[in-house]
């Protein structure tokens, strides 16, 4: 009678270990994962307990999901009684509290626990702790130091913190990876634009197929010299990052404005290269006192006779 | 020449202006509009001063007074409507009289002008004592459409935050456009400049800011200017706005101005400017003249640059950041020419305007020596080769430029330029292009002063007249020394001769006062017996823009012993030339070879002829004439020439020689100076294109990849991966440069089928896919346009089935990546607009460019869109570009007519002046095509648009003029009805039937077309061989009373040739030669009269009229002008030059000949050798009678027709 739910307790069991050996996501997600299908053994024995010969997965799943509730509930006001009285750890006494105040007949509990027809639940299997793979093992694993406890728990193995360098053909990654920014940042402005083109209003080329190379309509600015003279955001971007490469050429633009530069564009170069950050403003900042120019005096009040 | 004679300088004017106060009390953005006074401080020079004649033009005139006294005054300007009343003539030389008539009726130079004020008579009885007067105007200005231009975006906000703005500009002298004045340049006084704004903005103007008060209000301030250096109007200007304001942080007396938003701009384009200034004081060893100097960067700009007193207004489109390359060197060129005319042009003025040269030359020529200095002297001689290229293309093109006009005996009837179709009497009757190479050879020509006598001196000489001026300057009006300001062509000259001791005369006489350029074609063969180079140098001197030149010549010859200058003389007769050589040819001696600077370099002489020791020869190598050379050498020579001869200007020489010369080793020597990285980078970039064509001209035998893609690989790729380019790095600008050229030359190339190779477009696409900015600290907007312009570069003609639709569907797979890559970066422009929006405007032209090889559909609503006001003013030039290109391709005339109509309603004055610009470089149609576009409405519409549709804008006008000229020709535009004449005589005989195609005008071929129609049709066209003038008579056109007072009213003259042709059943053909003189003597009448009909009314008005309104008595005078007779060519012929109508004359006689006309001969005969002898006397009456817009057919010149007289 017991046959189908050990069986399906097996089953779950074996799921569960399955599931956890191939979710492998993160240790966290498994340990809950493991919890839940140990709960789940619980009540799949309770439900056997019962008479029950086999049961529907969502009900199953309803009653475990109950007993979860259930669980925590106790818990949590267990909990909340020990800290009433100013305690960390809840004592048996706050846990009856809690049975108590949820309604629970506190005395049929032993009686409960008794019972003959009870099954024994095996103790979930303790999994092995993963093996590193051959491939990540990397240096040596350390032991506990001296001072520290042995029941600590041990290092993590050393690939993980062990900063091993690798190589590959620069060659080709190089290329591939130019290749690679090239795609994507076409690929991002071609979808860019075709979204700004589908939501937006379009001008086309093509009388018969206006989809097929949507241009973005021109719309005329009110003061269209600005976006047009001045930097973009990206631009200013890029500037900042490169300015401190450009120290250095900064220093031989002074010795040479003097002379005749024979056929060198790099006169452009030098004072194009003076930056407006460069050492002239700031010497301004500090003369702005001394400056007399007729534009940064102050505006005069009117004088009560007024000129002619 | 009266240059000669003009000493001092002698007032037009009855006064003298010492001082003028403009006070603007008002300005309102929301109206646009302007309100204030000004007062003069006059000083009559004569006697009983009854009249003033002042410079006004669209202001509207309150009030006047004279010392406090109400003065009548008379306000008419005769430029509103040139041509006064609904003529039928429509022809251009009669319009280009009138106008110089109406400029010259009000010109300030010589004491006229629109607004006529009467002295009070209580005022001119005080007498002999000739004291001060003061005249005050009140006046507004409401909507201004020239001299003032109002910037006022339409967002929320005050007028502050919405950077709003006004300021003045005007080509030339147009300060009369804004306020009351002598708009002249040669009249010079003191100013007083006060401007109320609102208190968020800045009044910046000319002169020194004294203070600056609140109103009683404090809501608005007024700027107090003085201006203590005497200073001509024209050279006052003011800008409004609410600038942001930058003191230079060199020199705290300069101040930079520019809208909100942009000082980081500001900043560093204002940042080397100081650089400039302490140029220019150094060279000229005289300090800045004015105490304060003052950048104004102004949006929607009429020039790039303008320069005025003590400050300049520039386009805030200069402005730019430290990232961009390109617009660098511009902005420091504008920035430079500003400050050269600060010193000769504003402080300095010019006396006349045939001085203009003197004033434009020393600006442009100090200038260059700017350039030179900064950006080296391969780029110096790079531009000036430049210019001289351009000046001698549009002399050979258009005629000749002539830099000191004189007008002999004072009348205006003089033309001492017939070929063109404007008066070079006025700055505002030329056109702006003529303008623009005038300006190019003035500086050119100083540059050869320069030659002559040395720089030093030259420097010398400007010193002496900046010093001479700033010593006038400072003194007061009462010592009469202010004229020493005023630069006279005289003075300019007398001071070279005082300082050089040298007497550059004949090359004054030879570039100054005459027009043309040479025009050169050399030859040379070795002799090897005597060891002697014989070199043959022709000119050519007859064909229309070139001149004779008499004198020395520099001739450098590379030989195996080194380089060697010769000087010959050219002379009357004397062609060839003989050299004697120094080397034998002595090749087998492994020696270094010298070159010109002294260098010794190693030559591959094998490709030498062995007999010879020449490996090139240069003609006028330091461009000291102003000439085109062609010279023919061999094709080794310029490659040696390319390679080892280290003047840029030989080397681009040889480049475009090369051309000729499609070898390998032509290849190789291109490919050598491509990848030498010492050789001057624009040498480099133009071996580029040579290489493109000279590859194309190769196709079938050209070895391995494309040309240049090896070459480019090995630059700028990756040296691990060829296919992918390096990321951007433009430091090094002349990588930068030849980056940017390679593609778009390679994109040029052609194969066998003659389409873009395969692999070269691929290679661009992958430069536009591979191309990463992101470590680069320039901005690579010029780049990616470039990278599109390939793309453009590489489009050829579809291939079109049927003539099928475009589709999406037929797109050539290639041309859809293509489109593919404009798509998106034109829509990445929308979201990140690049500097200029440099890439809008290489995807627009793309575009165009599709549409025009008909890859897609031919449809102007993109390019529509893109020319609205409120794009950017290069993306709206370049889409107009496209629009112009559509209208001459698919021949629109809606699209016509929509640019027409921007042209008259567009806020920007530059854009106005580019549409019709463009219109002009690209017509839809030419005077001697045939379109169904030109028609009588279009007439109509331009010549209004002339006539008064741009009165506010000489520039404007002009252009006007010169499209007009560009699609009807001088006469009467083909496509008008006939004139309503009652009979045509249609004197062509069968024989001279001519092929259409030859005859320039459309009227000719209809009388053609109808030869039997009876009617009298005047024809009227360029000179043509054969075909003989045809007037007619029937009803007079209107306003013929005067007809009864010409000599016409007489019978035939005796010169009035009739000439009967056979009696082909056609009817009345008749051949009709009219005495050309007497025509003139009748033009020249009544040009006479209407001239006095102006003058006479101009002076003799006594009522005050309403601005802008014409008293209609002078619409009366107007009236009659076009009705004067008109001998249908006689003007042809004549203003021809003498060459042309000898030649003319000749074919006549042949003709005649033909038809066996033997007693008509003879009296032909006769006729035209007197024209011969009388040639010269025809020409100087011709002079005093420019005049001839009487020409017109429409006008019945011809009363005794011939029918009649039959």
């Amino acid at each position: 009678m017991a046959d189908p739910a050990v069986s399906s307790g097996g089953s779950l069991t074996a799921g569960a270990r399955g599931g956890s050996s191939k979710a492998a996501s993160s240790p966290a997600e498994n340990y809950h994962l493991a919890r839940r299908r140990t709960l789940q053994v619980a009540v799949s024995a309770l439900l056997t307990e019962c008479g029950f010969e086999s049961a529907e997965k969502a009900a199953v799943e309803t009653l475990t999901e109950m007993m979860q509730s259930y669980i925590t509930e106790i818990g949590r006001c267990a909990k909340a009684y020990c800290e009433h009285t100013a305690r960390s750890i809840p004592t048996l006494p706050d846990t009856v509290v809690a049975l108590i105040e949820m309604g629970f007949n506190v005395d049929t509990l032993p009686v409960y626990a008794k019972r003959s027809q009870r099954m024994v639940i095996t103790a979930p299997p303790v999994t092995n702790s993963p093996v590193t793979p051959k491939a990540l093992s990397a240096g040596q694993k350390r032991t506990h130091p001296a001072h520290i406890p042995s029941h600590f728990p041990e290092f993590p193995d050393p690939h993980t913190y062990i900063k091993t360098p690798t190589f590959r053909e620069p060659v080709s990654d190089y290329q591939v990876v130019r290749e690679k920014a090239a795609t994507q940042r076409r690929d991002v402005e071609r979808a860019l634009t075709r979204f700004m083109a589908k939501t937006g209003e379009t001008q086309s080329l093509f009388k018969d197929d206006i989809t097929a190379f949507p241009l973005i309509a021109a719309r005329p600015s009110t003061i269209p010299y600005l976006s047009a003279l001045l930097p973009s955001e990206l631009e200013l971007q890029t500037l900042e990052e490169t300015d401190s490469s450009e120290q250095d050429d900064q220093t031989d633009s002074e010795n040479t404005t003097g002379n005749i530069i024979n056929d060198d564009p790099g006169a452009d170069k030098e004072n194009s290269m003076l930056p407006p950050s460069g050492g002239v403003p700031s010497t301004k900042a500090s003369e702005d006192n001394v400056i007399d120019n007729p534009y940064l005096r102050p505006v005069k009040k009117p004088k009560v006779r007024r000129k002619k | 020449m009266n240059r000669k004679k003009d000493k001092g300088f002698e007032s037009p004017r009855p006064f003298k202006l010492t001082h003028q106060v403009v006070c603007i009390n008002n300005i309102n953005f929301q109206r646009k509009s302007v309100i204030g006074y000004v007062e003069l401080t006059i000083f009559p020079t004569v006697v009983n001063l009854n009249r003033i004649k002042l410079n006004s033009k669209q202001c509207r005139i309150y009030r006047v007074r004279v010392n406090e006294l109400e003065a009548p005054f008379i306000y008419n300007d005769p430029t509103l409507e040139v041509c006064h009343h609904e003529s039928k003539q429509r022809n251009l030389n009669y319009f280009s009289s009138a106008y110089t008539a109406a400029v010259s009726a009000v010109d300030p130079d010589a004491g006229h002008g629109e607004l006529v004020i009467k002295v009070p008579s209580e005022l001119w009885k005080q007498g002999d004592d000739l004291k001060v007067l003061k005249v005050y105007i009140e006046f507004s200005l409401d909507q201004p459409k020239g001299g003032l231009h109002f910037v006022v975006p339409d967002v929320e906000g005050s007028m502050a935050e919405r950077g709003a703005h006004v300021f003045s500009f005007g080509y030339q002298n147009s300060t009369r456009f804004w306020f009351p004045c002598v708009d002249s340049y040669s009249e010079l006084c003191t100013w007083k400049l006060e401007f109320t704004v609102d208190a968020s903005m800045v009044a910046v103007s000319c002169g020194d800011l004294v203070e600056t008060i609140y109103t009683h209000d404090m809501r608005k301030k007024t700027f107090h200017y003085v201006l203590p250096i005497p200073t001509a109007a024209p050279n006052i200007s003011l800008a409004v706005g609410p600038f942001e304001i930058l003191v230079d942080p060199y020199m705290h007396e300069v101040t930079h101005f520019c809208l909100p938003q942009l000082l980081p701009l500001l900043k560093h384009s204002m940042s080397y400017l100081h650089e400039i200034f302490e140029f220019y004081e150094e060279i000229l060893t005289c300090r800045y003249p004015y105490s304060c100097f003052k950048t104004v960067f102004v949006d929607e700009a009429y020039v790039q640059v303008s320069s005025y007193a003590s400050m300049s207004i520039f386009s805030t489109n200069l402005l730019h950041s430290a990232m961009i390359i390109d617009q660098t060197p511009q902005t420091r060129r504008c920035l430079a020419q500003a400050l050269a005319q600060q010193f000769f042009g504003c402080f300095i003025s010019r006396m006349s305007w045939a001085d203009e040269w003197v004033l434009k030359g020393i600006s442009g020529y100090i200038y260059g020596l700017y350039l030179k200095k900064t950006f080296g002297v391969n780029e110096y001689r790079h531009w000036i080769k430049g210019e001289l290229d351009k000046i001698v293309d549009y002399e050979l093109k258009m005629g000749g430029v002539l830099l000191h006009p004189t007008f002999s005996g004072g009348k205006e009837k003089d033309n001492p330029t017939p070929h063109l179709h404007f008066s070079i009497k006025h700055p505002h009757t030329l056109s702006w292009e003529y303008y623009k190479m005038f300006q190019c050879k003035a500086h050119l020509v100083m540059r050869l002063i320069e030659n002559r006598i040395s720089m030093e001196f030259m420097l010398q000489v400007f010193n002496k007249l900046l010093s001479l001026a700033s010593t006038a300057s400072s003194q007061k009006y009462q010592s009469h020394m202010w004229s020493q300001m005023l630069l006279s062509t005289h003075a300019f000259l007398k001071s070279i001769s005082n300082v050089s001791g040298k007497d550059i005369g004949p090359l004054i006489k030879q570039w100054v006062d005459q027009s043309g350029v040479v025009k050169f074609f050399g030859s040379f063969a070795f002799n090897r017996k005597r060891n002697v180079l014989e070199l043959e140098i022709r000119q050519d001197y007859t064909s229309s823009g070139t001149q004779k030149y008499v004198g020395p010549i520099k001739v450098t010859v590379q030989e195996l012993d080194g380089s060697f200058n010769h000087t010959l003389q050219i002379e009357e007769n004397s062609l060839k030339h003989d050299i004697p050589c120094h080397s034998k040819s002595r090749r087998n001696k492994k020696k270094k070879i010298p070159l010109m600077n002294g260098e010794e370099v190693d030559m591959d002489l094998s490709a030498m002829d062995a007999d010879s020791p020449l490996l090139w020869i240069r003609i006028d190598p330091d461009m000291s004439i102003l000439r085109k050379v062609e010279f023919e050498q061999a094709d080794f020579m310029w490659q040696y020439q390319l390679r080892y001869e280290r003047d840029v200007v030989a080397q681009e020489e040889a480049i475009s020689a090369l051309e000729k010369f499609p070898t390998p080793a032509s290849r190789l020597a291109l490919t050598d100076i491509l990848e030498q990285e010492q050789c001057f980078y624009k040498v480099r970039m133009q071996a580029c294109f040579c290489l493109a064509r000279i590859a194309n001209a190769m196709v079938s035998t050209w070895q391995g990849p494309p040309a240049m893609k090896s070459l480019f690989t090995r630059m700028f790729c990756c040296k691990s991966c060829p296919n992918i380019v390096k990321t951007n790095n433009f430091i090094n600008f002349q990588s930068y440069f030849l980056q940017k050229t390679m593609p778009v030359a390679m994109a040029l190339l052609r194969d066998v089928q003659n389409l873009c190779p395969k692999d070269v477009l691929n290679f661009i696409l992958d430069l536009i896919k591979y191309n990463d900015n992101r470590k680069n600290k320039f901005s690579d907007n010029y780049y990616r346009a470039e990278l599109i312009e390939a793309l453009t570069n590489s489009l050829t003609p579809a291939i079109s089935i049927n003539n099928e639709v475009r589709t999406v569907d037929n797109l050539n797979a290639d041309v859809r990546l293509i489109l593919e890559e404009i798509t998106r970066f034109l829509n990445m422009e929308k979201l990140l607009p690049s500097f200029r929006n440099t890439i809008t405007v290489s995807c627009l032209r793309a575009i165009r460019q599709l549409q025009k090889n008909g890859h897609i559909p031919s449809d102007p609503s993109l390019f529509k869109s893109y020319a609205q006001y409120g794009h950017f003013v290069d993306v709206r030039i370049a889409a107009l570009e496209a629009l112009v290109d559509y209208t001459r391709v698919e021949r629109s005339a809606t699209e016509l007519q929509w640019l027409l109509v921007m042209v008259q309603n567009d806020p920007a004055h530059y854009v106005r002046h580019k549409i019709l610009g463009m219109l002009c470089k690209n017509p839809p149609f030419t005077k001697t095509t045939d379109s169904a576009l030109c028609n009588e409405a279009l007439v109509d519409q331009l010549w209004k648009l002339m006539n008064s549709g741009t009165s506010h804008d000489w520039r404007l006008r002009c252009d006007a003029v010169n499209l007009y000229y560009t699609l009807f020709g001088l006469t009467r535009p083909s496509c008008l009805p006939l004139p309503e004449l009652g009979l045509v005589l249609n004197l062509k005989e069968k024989k001279a039937v001519l092929n259409p195609t030859i005859k320039p005008e459309l009227g000719v071929s209809t009388v053609m077309d109808t030869p039997a129609s009876i009617g009298i049709h005047g024809v009227d066209e360029e000179p043509d061989p054969i075909s003989l003038g045809v007037c007619g008579v029937g009803q007079p056109p209107q306003g013929l009373k005067r007809k009864a007072e010409t000599p016409l009213g007489s019978p035939p003259e005796p010169g009035q040739i009739l000439q009967q042709q056979d009696d082909d059943a056609r009817g009345g053909r008749y051949k009709i030669r009219f005495n050309t003189m007497e025509d003139e003597d009748i033009d020249m009448e009544t040009v006479h009269d209407s001239q006095a009909f102006i003058h006479h009314h101009l002076n003799l008005l006594e009522r005050p009229s309403t601005p802008g309104k014409e008293p209609p008595s002078v619409e009366q005078t107007m009236l009659t002008m076009p009705s004067t007779p008109a001998p249908s060519f006689s003007k042809e012929t004549t203003s021809l030059s003498s060459k042309h109508s000898s030649e003319h004359s000749h074919h006549h006689h042949h003709h005649h000949h033909e038809h066996k006309k033997k007693k008509k001969k003879h009296k032909h005969k006769h006729k035209h050798k007197h024209k011969h002898e009388s040639k010269d006397k025809e020409k100087e009456r011709e002079r005093d009678n420019s005049h001839v817009y009487s020409n017109s057919p429409a006008s019945g010149r011809s009363l005794r027709s011939p029918s009649l007289s039959d």
